[in-house]
């Protein structure tokens, strides 16, 4: 509502950001796990004596750094810039709160990237001793980045004593923020496995290769088997609505839901009876396989989170449509034309009441629906008449509970309910039920003149 | 028309706008560092790959620098992070507005370094065996990285301009409004890509001592290569930065002129370039601590030059603050251990003792 919405067509904005952020969580987990995953097999190598599987580190170490060091480092300034151009004003609002946690973050980047450098390029000119410190470095500080990031990403969800005491402890150290780190460092343990899975079924050598084949499944397995208890233990902080949605509360919610449980479970099981049980018939295509189920993981577990959050973008503070919970009252007296700065008119027009309700559209619903794309509102509203969409409209947060309520005036509502009921008119059968208030007499005109236009 | 600006969030700044600002400009010298030589890198490297199959010192040339890209190009995009974050806090304002005027052009920098980071990979790995086709590689590759400075200029040019705003905003579809190119953005990118393509010649140079034991004559010649890209480069931003300046509208270079401290910083940053450009020949190490200053100068006179465009406008001094300073103590002693860590591994990396082979 303070800055210009911009409208991906099709996609919408949500969707832009959940693209880029799915394909970075898989694979900025994977720089944390795989982090780990490089000097605990270093040091086995040495203990064990074992030249091969040293060899095998240092081959998966390039495959490493260019996966992680590029993409990973990438997608995340991408996630950043896709949620500053789709939700500002959230964005304004977390910078306020946690630039100097950033700035910490921004620290371990530097040490992280420095030290994957050198521990990459570094095989041949470090002692091992020095070489491994160095591995260990590297995991030090990427570990430490997901402690930053994920302190910030469940205070949306779950911001609990913050909204009293305005204070960085109490919004880093949320409700959520202990069970979601638990979560996400048995997800990077996990998709360390996978990826090394990848690496280790294009080892050349058969004895080899099923050595580290079995030894990668270990680590998937290991860290999946975390995954539910922690992801328990994180459950039990939501919020209750939130808990409601993804329990039979918004079925797309909760198919995604069981979706998430369903691919872990498959991911699980084809790793055990796979290259667990198997190693010697394990072989590229499968390794993809699973890692594209594991990606598919990835994805619907963070719609969920996502989802689950509705309809706010923080917790009991901000609306997903960027307004806050404290400016509700202002709006909705002043009206959203007017309280919103990006709009081509301040007031409704009788005379093209579905231009102005296109514009509050604009302003309230495009930061989460599209017209005909990614959450489309045509579709959304199809069959319904004008005073059923009003009739909707007014009660918005209690029908839906993912929904906030719809802010503004009577006469905006309505104009935005005579832009709605016009998407899905065919000028033949054209019957507008009465409107519900005294706008009618101008509003049939409206409708006549959108409907001919079509 | 009064300008259209969003209102500030209602959160306190967690730190007094100097700070702040302070930190804006220090982190975005470090980024310039690393993105002229990532940048004039490229550009340079385009023109030798060209030249390499003809002479063979270019194409050991474009060899030994290509293997530098990689981590230039890693830490271009991670100190442009910090920078990028204090202008949100402060001027987030303008700068969220700006960008989603333009969200088409602006995300699409995050593709297309996405793309030029792999391309430098690319270069870098499949150099002999592309051979004279690599060229066509680092080519594109540098069009790409300027087309992302341009994006940027575009932006940080249009965020100085909120009485424009509404306007474009009336006129155009959000998300496709670059702004007009207007020749004072043009020059303003030609002044960054004249200062990349001479901080890039010198890191070329100084690269190349270390080339010293193994291929001395390279080494020689590198050196002369680096610094002739140096003083053409700084020799033509002469010429460019005054375009630049005198592109600037009157009301800004008199704004610049009552402010004795721009103007100090201008000639100083003039007088060190100056410097520089004498020292070169002779003594790489004093034409690096003078370009230092010239560079620094410079990302301050940027920053008073961006406080003399807004001033109508915007005062960061009017935004509320409530310093949080335990974290801001975590965060500086955060950033001590971190460069005495990446410090110490520098130091058993490049020590000598560890030289078996080399890497740049």
């Amino acid at each position: 509502m303070n800055y210009p919405v911009w409208e991906p067509f099709i996609l919408g904005g949500g969707l832009v950001i959940g693209i880029i952020a799915i394909l970075h969580v898989f694979v900025s987990h994977f720089a944390v796990g795989g982090g780990l995953f490089l000097p605990l097999t270093e040091r086995k190598a040495y203990r064990d004596n074992n030249p091969a599987l040293l060899e095998y580190v240092k081959s998966h170490s390039k495959f490493f750094v260019l996966v992680v060091l590029v993409f990973g480092a990438v997608s995340g300034v991408g996630i950043w810039w896709s949620i500053g151009l789709v939700n500002p004003e959230a964005t304004a609002t977390l910078i306020h709160v946690f630039v100097w946690a950033w700035a910490i973050e921004w620290v371990f980047f530097i040490v992280e990237i420095a030290a994957a450098f050198i521990y990459y390029h570094g095989w041949d000119r470090l002692e091992p001793k020095t070489h491994l410190r160095v591995g260990w470095i590297y995991f030090g500080a990427a570990w430490a980045s997901l402690l930053v990031i994920n302190g910030i990403l469940t205070f949306m969800l779950t911001p609990g004593k913050w909204l009293q005491t305005q204070t960085f402890a109490s919004a880093y150290f949320n409700p959520g923020m202990m069970p979601s780190l638990v979560v996400r460092t048995a997800v990077c343990i996990a998709l360390a496995g996978v990826y090394a899975l990848i690496t280790s079924a294009a080892v050349g050598d058969a004895a080899l290769r099923s050595e580290v084949v079995g030894y990668a499944a270990k680590w998937l397995l290991v860290g999946a088997a975390i995954i539910p208890f922690a992801g328990i233990w994180y459950i039990s902080t939501l919020p209750n609505m939130a808990r409601e949605i993804s329990m039979g509360g918004a079925p797309a919610v909760t198919i995604f839901a069981a979706l998430s449980i369903f691919f872990s479970a498959l991911v699980m099981v084809f790793t055990y009876f796979g290259p667990r049980q198997r190693p010697r018939q394990f072989n590229l295509v499968f390794a993809l396989l699973l890692a594209v189920l594991a990606l598919a993981t990835t994805g619907v577990t963070e719609w969920v989170r996502e989802a689950v959050r509705k309809p706010y973008i923080i917790y009991g503070y901000m609306y997903s449509n960027g307004l806050r919970l404290a400016d509700l009252e202002r709006v909705r007296e002043q009206g959203v034309l007017k309280s919103a700065r990006w709009v081509r008119q301040h007031e409704v027009d009788p005379q093209a009441l579905e231009r102005t309700g296109a514009e509050v559209f604009r302003v309230q619903c495009a930061s989460c629906h599209t017209v005909d794309g990614y959450n489309g509102i045509r579709f959304a509203v199809k069959g319904w008449s004008w005073a059923m969409i009003d009739d909707q409209l007014a009660h918005l947060n209690s029908l839906k509970g993912f929904m906030p309520a719809f802010v503004g005036s009577e006469a905006e509502r309505q104009a935005l309910g005579a832009w709605l009921a016009s998407l899905n008119l065919i000028p033949a059968d054209l019957t507008i039920e009465p409107a519900p208030s005294a706008l009618k007499a101008q509003s049939k005109d409206a409708t006549g003149e959108g409907a001919s236009q079509k | 028309m009064n300008p259209v600006i969003p209102g500030p969030v209602p959160v306190p700044l967690p730190a007094p706008p100097w700070l702040l600002e302070f930190l804006l400009v220090f982190t975005f010298i470090l980024h310039l560092l690393a993105m002229n030589f990532l940048l004039g890198g490229v550009i340079i490297l385009t023109v030798s790959s060209f030249r390499g199959g003809r002479d063979s010192r270019h194409d050991e040339l474009t060899r030994r620098v290509s293997r530098a890209l990689p981590p230039v190009t890693a830490f271009t995009i991670t100190l442009g992070v910090a920078p990028l974050l204090f202008l949100q806090l402060v001027y987030g304002q303008l700068f969220y507005t700006s960008s989603a005027l333009m969200a088409w052009y602006w995300l699409a920098v995050v593709f297309l370094v996405l793309l030029g980071y792999y391309g430098v990979y690319w270069y870098q790995m499949k150099h002999d065996e592309l051979g004279p086709k690599a060229a066509w590689m680092i080519l594109v590759t540098a069009i790409l990285f300027i087309y992302v400075a341009f994006i940027f200029t575009q932006n940080m040019t249009a965020m100085l301009h909120p009485q424009d705003f509404y306007r474009l905003f009336l006129n155009g579809q959000v998300g496709t409004i670059l702004g007009s190119v207007t020749l004072l953005n043009i020059a303003r990118l030609a002044h960054f890509v004249a200062a990349a393509v001479a901080l890039a010649g010198l890191g070329i140079a100084l690269l190349s001592r270390r080339w010293q034991a193994e291929s001395p004559e390279l080494a020689d010649w590198g050196r002369r290569y680096g610094v002739t890209w140096f003083m053409g480069g700084t020799c033509a931003q002469f010429l460019v930065g005054l375009w630049f300046l005198f592109s600037l509208p009157l009301e800004i270079r008199q704004a610049l002129v009552d402010e004795k401290l721009a103007v100090g910083f201008l000639v100083l940053g003039i007088l060190l370039a100056v410097l520089a450009l004498l020292t070169a020949p002779k003594s790489l190490l004093a034409t690096s601590v003078a370009i230092l200053g010239t560079v620094s100068a410079m990302a301050v006179l940027r920053h008073l030059v961006r406080q003399a465009y807004l001033r109508p406008y915007f005062d960061p001094h009017s935004l509320s603050v409530q310093g949080q300073w335990a974290v801001f103590s975590i965060f500086v002693v955060l950033l001590l251990a971190g460069l005495a860590t990446v410090g110490w591994m520098l130091y058993v990396f490049y020590r000598p003792a560890a030289a078996h082979r080399t890497l740049l």
